[in-house]
């Protein structure tokens, strides 16, 4: 008898444990990187001050839009690390750099950005320059959130080409050797996203704009002309404005191949990909120009309007516009005109009544 | 008018083809001579209010390929924006106090706002009682104003509704939702004629606007309780999960954490700094 109950016990903690594991893999999946229920009050779209300097705080975080973007498996805690407790003082500013809980599969260390700190010190866009000192002006360079806001998976498939995303052919091929769809998802997504951008050619420019593009910067830096509203005005930036992903972008160029965009040069430097002596390499790359002649690093690929700087483009221009306005604007005020007359055949300014 | 439709028309062909010969609107920047030396002006007056208000926040579009995902871009925020609230076309206090009002207590001023996002300001900042008071609340849509079934039994995300709480008072007998179309119409008016009024007519004019705002608004536990809460959720269409969440251990013991200490401020308002004093265990 007492066997019996014992046996009995004994199966119902082993369904207990069945039952509690399964609903803390569900949980675990649903909430991967809300343990500490973080979005209990973040989850409001609401969630918001103004704070003292008169800049508006948002403190919502879109659980949806988070889990599918490249951080999704990174804590609240592994970026906000000053955060212990519930309820909790003002968050400190977030440091990139710091190590979170992730750990990177081949050294198995934490992960971290640090290594990107010194790309970036090295780059066009560092502090210091080659002896060490800081640059003039240093508090207009990037930091990690002028460029990145958290990045969003974009996985690509080659499935057929009919559409970007997900393929179910690729993933089919995945549960062949691995039986964990969150560990497949994530992983596919990672890769594919990783073998283009996180950003098309459109976006990409966006966000360059909004230094290179920004008349006050351009000048106190000795920049002279506006690079993207140029990269817009070519064959290049025109086809990136209609969406096109086969269209060198601002990093084509300026990354040399191989390198990450942290690691971007000067022009005027010779290790630099736009370097005078460089750019035709980057331009017969065999993904865009591969036989091309050496007069296509002649090519300006930010093509200013102004009779000083590129007189060539100028006055090019200057003479399809004439031709243009010239033709269409006497054409079209006919039309118009004559347009007038058939809607309103007795109209006079001249008659006296 | 038939010289002022061919002016408008010239204007418009002579904007898309010769005004680029003389516009300021190349791509040409007024280079520093000696980048090096010049020193950034302060941004002031009408260039500061561009910068700070007007380009600190766009709706942009990322292109992911297989979504193309709209966000309201805010300078320097990291997480992506994938939500905007429409405007709340009906509510005459955010003319003046704005859509993100509460400021004062630290602890609170989020929170105060997430609620204001789905709570119109009368719900907590008027006590109804007497003859008044009625315990009857409804949603209205932030773009009509109108009345509406409630948006939570939709399935919307929590706090994504774009629809507000209203109370409803009883006036005469009659039943009206407490912000009728005159105080809207007063108020609008006050803002319109604002410039005009001697200082005593803008005195009088604030405190009939205000006439009805109690001085003690109702704090979080008049709702988040396991009795008696001042909104009946379930007439708002909330399901029992929700109601259980709102007034569960996790809800009420965080308000716990945050108002135990702070107390004394909270129920008088404008008491005392404004900022609250350290906490002590």
């Amino acid at each position: 008898m007492a066997m019996r109950v014992k046996n009995r016990t004994l199966k119902r903690l082993g369904a207990f444990a069945i039952w509690l594991a399964l609903v803390l893999v569900a949980h675990s999946q649903a909430y991967a990187s809300d343990v500490g229920n973080c979005l209990l009050c973040h989850k409001y779209p609401g969630l918001s001050r103004i704070d003292e300097n008169g800049k508006y705080r948002l403190l919502y975080v879109s659980e949806e839009t988070f889990n599918r973007s490249i951080h999704a498996k990174v804590q609240c805690e592994g970026c906000h690390t000053d955060i212990k407790k519930i309820p909790h003082d003002p968050a400190k500013k977030v440091d990139c750099l710091t190590q979170c809980h992730i750990i990177e599969p081949t050294s198995e260390q934490k992960f971290s950005h640090k290594g990107v700190e010194e790309f970036l010190e090295h780059s066009v866009h560092g502090r210091y320059d080659k002896n060490g000192n800081l640059k003039k002006f240093a508090e207009d360079l990037p930091t990690c959130k002028d460029c990145h806001d958290n990045p969003m998976f974009r996985p690509l498939s080659f499935f057929k080409r009919v559409r970007p995303g997900i393929s179910d052919a690729a993933l089919g091929r995945c549960r062949v050797c691995h039986s964990k769809d969150e560990f497949i998802y994530r992983f596919y997504n990672h890769v594919t996203t990783r073998l283009h951008t996180t950003r098309n050619p459109k976006n990409i420019a966006e966000v360059c704009a909004r230094c290179h593009d920004n008349s006050e910067l351009i000048a106190r830096h000795g920049l002279s002309f506006k690079a993207v509203a140029t990269y817009t005005e070519t064959f290049h930036g025109k086809s990136a404005e209609y969406l096109s992903e086969r269209v060198p972008d601002c990093l084509n160029c300026h990354v040399k191949k191989g390198q990450s965009p942290h690691q971007m040069l000067s022009y005027k430097d010779p290790q630099s990909s736009t370097y005078k002596d460089n750019k035709l390499a980057v331009c017969l790359t065999e993904e865009c120009h591969p036989s091309a002649g050496a007069k296509l690093a002649d090519y300006n690929p930010h093509p200013n309007f102004d009779r000083k700087q590129n007189p060539r483009q100028f006055y090019f221009t200057a003479f399809f516009i004439l031709l243009t306005g010239g033709t269409l604007l006497p054409l079209m005020l006919v039309m118009f005109l004559d347009l007038l007359r058939t809607m309103f055949p007795h109209a006079s300014l001249l008659r006296k009544k | 008018m038939l010289l002022g439709l061919t002016v408008v028309w010239t204007v418009m062909i002579w904007n898309l083809t010769f005004a680029h010969l003389y516009k300021g609107d190349s791509h040409e920047v007024q280079t520093a001579k000696d980048p090096g030396r010049e020193q950034p002006k302060p941004v002031e007056g009408k260039a500061a209010f561009q910068k700070q208000i007007l380009d600190s926040e766009k709706t942009v579009k990322l292109y992911l390929g297989y979504q193309v995902l709209e966000q309201k871009q805010l300078l320097g925020h990291f997480h992506i924006v994938d939500i905007q609230l429409k405007p709340d076309t009906r509510n005459y206090c955010i003319s003046c106090h704005g859509d993100i009002p509460h400021d004062k207590f630290k602890d609170l001023r989020a929170f105060g706002n997430m609620h204001a996002s789905f709570i119109a300001c009368q719900t907590c900042h008027i006590r109804l009682e007497g003859d008044q008071a009625t315990h009857i609340f409804k949603w209205y849509d932030r773009a009509t104003g109108q009345i509406v079934p409630s948006p939570v039994k939709d399935g919307a995300l929590p706090g994504t509704y774009n629809a507000k709480i209203i109370p409803f008072e009883r006036v005469d007998g009659a039943l009206q939702r407490i912000d009728s179309q005159a105080r809207i119409d007063f108020a609008a008016e006050y803002r319109k004629q604002e410039q005009s009024l001697s200082e005593v007519q803008k005195s009088k004019a604030k405190k009939i606007i205000h006439q009805q705002v109690s001085k003690q608004p109702y704090m979080c536990e008049s709702c988040h309780v396991q009795q008696g809460s001042l909104l009946p959720f379930e007439e708002l269409g909330y399901s029992k999960q929700r109601i259980d969440a709102f007034v569960g251990t996790e809800v009420i013991g965080m308000i716990k954490n945050y108002t135990q200490f702070y107390l004394p401020h909270i129920l008088e308002p404008g008491i005392g700094s404004h900022e609250p004093e350290k906490k002590v265990q």
